[in-house]
């Protein structure tokens, strides 16, 4: 066991971990932020997607101690105050989300790939870089379409 | 049995409004039922406030992990738990001997379809069919990979797992048997010494004598082995549950998300053996079901009971692993079908032999039973002749999983039409044009008795036909063509039957401030029932729908309630909110009558407020409620009468001759769900359905190998899950042909999107390759496949090949 030390969401937080616990452990169980999600246990699903340090990292294969001083930004970071992130509302306005339990990794995710690609993502672009990120409820159809509304790109369909 | 048109609807089946005291509702009145509302839920979902069931956490909480069978079939003999029980951390290790001195029973599944309108299924002797008691923990031997067979708690899960691997389980492997067609062999092992052979379902349906007759003096006939593989939900949440145990009132609560909470209390109050009010169950948010959540998992008891025995809340998270071997599958269905045809290309009978793999034990018939009122799909055959039967293998329980059923035989009549499209020339567009059944036909009984409601179903084939920009498809293979790829279109019709439990209860209160909350007993997994209920209600009330609040999933909230499945939510909880909607109008009428001291009938009601005609005297709905007198009502309903909803689905693919790579390129469907309440959530469940269907049908398989009895799709890496990079987007639209059984008229959405997928993959899959002397291949449709296919067919002659 060790104190760890990482910024969550721009406050820094503490917790005791073991050298195994895994960021997504350290997030859930440590500091009771449970909107990131664990939907399996080989880093195919995506729904523990958050950003570390500016980039979009699965914090099921982080281990906490490598997140130690780095800047975390979870789901529950996003929306200013009661006002939803772009993001957020594109996927509300769009049914991107149905059971809701890829969805804050969908979304940190997707907050990546538009910080990335800007005005030049098309749809072609979002379903190439979300392909690490699995929705079992909506055919990812309205998720395509809320990452394009949200980056500015209006809705293809 | 023979199909009959215009056949009458039943007694108790058309909705009567005297009956259900609601009048004929004013559609012209609705002003929030048919808006796209965006959903009341998503505001948590998206802010990572959801309430999903690892989510919660209790102060001084154990974890559980399981000990599992690493063999198909094994007898259990000792149990070493010494080596575990000496681990730090370790609190407890039981076994089901355990359970069985703590006086636990098997849990009562109650698998057989009971509603009055199910397909009857019974053992070969006629008598009700033995099931394979499921016990949390099996004492004698396990049945399949995966079997949990003790549980060890402990202070972390790391320790629990950890102590898992240590408990040595003295295995006397027995032989094992996979497939549902090798289980029905007489050499085959048995599983269940009360059922040897290990068919446990054997029944016959329709007119054999007459279906006979028909295929004797056929000018065609047409036959089909198929296999509908199996597959699993693979919910994004894997299951969970945590349990609380009160020493001071005796009383658990369980933290748990399923299809429904009511059924969890009863059937693991049961099966703790305490009475149903000692048990809260609670299911808030829930991360996808589509049928595998609504039978109870042993887990949930397990951690129920140790929490009791421990006197500490006890919880317990599957691992996607775990989730892979243990839960409920779905499909694994072999059927044998075969169609007459008259030369004029008429349908005349048809014959289907069907054999359903339930696993080791049976949870629900749901899937035969359904699959075996439908099929004859959306045609007119006037006879048929159905064996279905159910059989006990070495592997997990399936359960209905997304349409359950209705995917299985619609692939198969729509494989039929098209291999009678081949053999008499006739075009396949055509061939289904002259067997449809037309508007006028229904109500229309089918020839193993489902009664269709309503639909037009011609018309939904030539609306997904325009949408597909059918006309087209000849510029588009050629284009195709000329970019190397080689281009296939399917097209199927489907009917589905959405039955579901029979009652539904929904209470009503409005609050002194106007707020409306009303209790209910489905359980959404990302249907929007908190959005679309308050539509009905809002329109029932006339109020705003932003006033109404929906309540869910709280067993000390909701007594009674059938939870979510079979497409049964919106018709069973609309149609009895419509009842307690007219309850409390018809109370509240009474008392603004007394508050205005005029008769109930000098009051006329709009939007949520009763006037004294021709006055400015007025009370509101929130006027006649206070803290001690809410103005509430509850109503029971139970409704028996099916409805099916219907429609059409068009797939193209374009194939990569050189790599077998298949690209869905477009994707049409038409889906009557009756009246839709909320067509943004409707198209949703269109979408996921539609991928739910075409993943089965291009990677989706729980693969098992037949020599080890071992699933060999254990992980995301190695099960085909739809990815967003494989998926395209979809042309869907509603039509709403209202049902006439229920007060809203509504059918069902959603499911219709997988129920015609597996066809519409499949077949335009064949159209792309058939010029290539493919004419056959089996689900999923992998590059594999097509590449076998396509050597296969180079090296058969070319005469052999059918014209």
């Amino acid at each position: 066991m060790r104190q760890l030390a990482i910024t969550v969401n721009g406050e820094v937080r503490t917790a005791d971990v073991e050298d195994r616990t895994l960021l997504v452990e350290f997030l859930r169980e440590g500091l009771g932020l449970t909107g990131t999600h664990v939907g399996c246990d080989t880093t195919q699903c995506g729904a523990c997607t958050v950003i570390m340090d500016g980039q979009a990292v699965k914090s099921c294969t982080v281990l906490a101690v490598m997140a130690e001083g780095a800047e975390v930004r979870t789901i529950e970071g996003l929306a200013d105050g009661d006002r939803l992130h772009p993001l957020q509302d594109a996927f509300s306005r769009h049914h991107a989300l149905q059971c809701g339990f890829c969805t804050p990794g969908m979304i940190m995710a997707s907050l990546d790939v538009i910080e990335r690609h800007g005005a030049d993502l098309d749809a072609q672009t979002v379903r190439h870089e979300l392909e690490g990120n699995l929705c079992r409820c909506t055919g990812y159809h309205n998720i395509v379409k809320a990452v394009l509304d949200a980056a500015g790109r209006g809705s293809p369909r | 049995m023979t199909a009959q048109r215009q056949a009458p609807l039943p007694d108790g089946w058309a909705y009567d409004a005297s009956t259900v005291d609601a009048g004929v509702l004013n559609a012209e009145l609705f002003s929030e039922i048919g808006k796209p509302l965006r959903r009341r839920e998503d505001h948590r979902l998206v802010t990572g406030k959801g309430r999903f069931s690892d989510d919660f956490s209790i102060e001084g909480q154990l974890f559980a992990a399981m000990v599992r069978s690493p063999y198909a079939h094994a007898r259990i003999g000792a149990i070493d738990k010494a080596e575990a029980e000496a681990l730090p951390g370790v609190v407890a290790v039981l076994t089901g001997q355990d359970a069985l001195d703590d006086g636990l029973t098997a849990i009562n599944h109650s698998p057989v379809p009971s509603t009055r309108f199910d397909v009857r299924l019974t053992a070969p002797d006629g008598s009700p069919p033995f099931i394979g008691p499921h016990l949390l923990l099996p004492v004698d031997k396990a049945r399949h990979v995966g079997e949990a067979v003790a549980i060890v708690v402990a202070e972390s899960r790391a320790a629990a797992l950890d102590a898992a691997e240590m408990v040595d389980v003295a295995w006397e492997e027995l032989p094992h048997v996979i497939d549902s067609l090798d289980a029905i062999k007489e050499d085959a092992p048995t599983l269940w010494d009360e059922v040897p052979g290990n068919t446990f379902v054997d029944c016959e349906h329709g007119n054999p004598e007459a279906t006979k007759a028909a295929f004797e003096e056929a000018a065609t006939v047409v036959r089909a082995k198929l296999h509908i593989n199996r597959v699993t939900a693979v919910t994004m949440e894997p299951r969970a549950a945590l349990a609380d145990y009160d020493a001071e009132t005796g009383r658990s609560t369980l933290y748990a998300g399923s299809g429904g909470a009511v059924r969890q209390k009863r059937e693991l109050s049961a099966v703790l053996g305490i009475p149903q009010d000692d048990l809260r169950v609670l299911s808030y948010d829930v991360g996808g079901n589509f049928g595998a959540r609504n039978r109870v998992y042993v887990e949930f008891g397990l951690v129920l009971w140790a929490s009791r025995r421990l006197q500490r809340p006890v919880k317990y998270t599957a691992s996607r692993s775990e989730a892979f071997l243990t839960d409920y599958q779905g499909r694994d269905l072999h059927t044998e079908v075969a169609l007459a045809l008259d030369a004029d290309g008429k349908f005349l009978a048809m014959t289907a032999d069907n054999v359903s793999n339930v696993g080791a034990r049976c949870v629900s018939l749901s899937p035969l039973s359904k699959g075996a009122g439908l099929i004859t799909g959306s045609y007119h055959i006037p006879v048929a002749h159905l064996r279905t039967r159910a059989v006990f293998t070495n592997t997990m329980c399936t359960q209905a999983y997304r349409s359950s059923g209705r995917p299985e035989v619609t692939y198969a009549i729509e494989r039929l039409v098209d291999l009678a499209a081949i053999e008499t020339g006739i075009d396949p567009i055509e061939l289904r044009r002259r067997n449809l059944l037309a508007p006028q036909d229904l109500p229309y009984r089918n020839a193993v008795g489902s009664l269709y409601d309503s639909g037009e179903y011609e018309a939904n084939m030539d609306r997904a036909m325009a949408l597909f920009e059918w006309d087209d498809v000849g510029r588009r293979r050629a284009d195709a063509k000329a970019r190397g790829k080689i281009l296939g279109v399917g097209l199927a019709n489907y009917v589905e039957s959405s039955i579901g439990t029979p009652k539904e209860r929904a209470e009503i209160t409005v609050a002194p401030d106007g707020a409306v909350e009303v209790v209910i007993g489905t359980q959404p997994s990302g249907q929007g029932h908190e959005t679309s209920f308050g539509q009905v209600v809002a329109d029932m009330l006339q109020i705003p729908a932003a006033d109404v609040t929906i309540v869910l999933g709280d067993t000390d909230r909701v007594s009674v309630g059938g939870g979510s499945h079979s497409g049964r939510s919106m018709r069973h909880a609309g149609t009895v909110m419509v009842m307690a909607s007219a309850d409390l109008l018809r109370v509240a009428r009474d008392l603004a009558a007394e508050r205005l001291d005029l008769a109930p009938d000098a009051l006329d009601y709009a939007d949520g407020t009763f006037t004294a005609r021709g006055t400015n005297r007025s009370v509101t709905l929130a006027d006649l409620s206070s803290e001690q007198n809410p103005l509430s009502v509850a109503r029971t309903n139970e409704m028996h009468a099916p409805v099916f909803p219907n429609g059409t689905a068009i797939c193209e693919v374009e194939i990569d001759p050189v790599t077998c790579q298949i690209a869905i390129t477009r994707y049409a469907s038409v889906d009557d769900v009756g009246r839709c309440i909320n067509p943004l959530i409707v198209h949703g469940q269109s979408h996921g359905g539609i991928a739910q269907g075409v993943g089965q049908a291009m990677w989706e398989d729980c693969a098992i190998d037949p020599e080890s009895g071992q699933p060999l799709a254990g992980s995301l890496m190695d099960y085909g899950l739809p990815r967003i990079d494989t998926m395209p987007f979809f042309d869907v639209e509603i039509s709403e042909v209202l049902s006439p059984t229920n007060p809203l008229g509504i059918k069902a959405g959603g499911e219709g999107g997988t129920t015609p997928a597996l066809a519409t993959v499949t077949l335009a899959v064949l159209d792309a390759l058939r010029p290539l002397g493919v004419t056959d291949i089996a689900m999923p449709i992998t590059p594999q496949r097509i590449w076998q296919a396509l050597d296969t067919a180079a090296a058969t002659p070319k005469e052999k090949a059918p014209a």
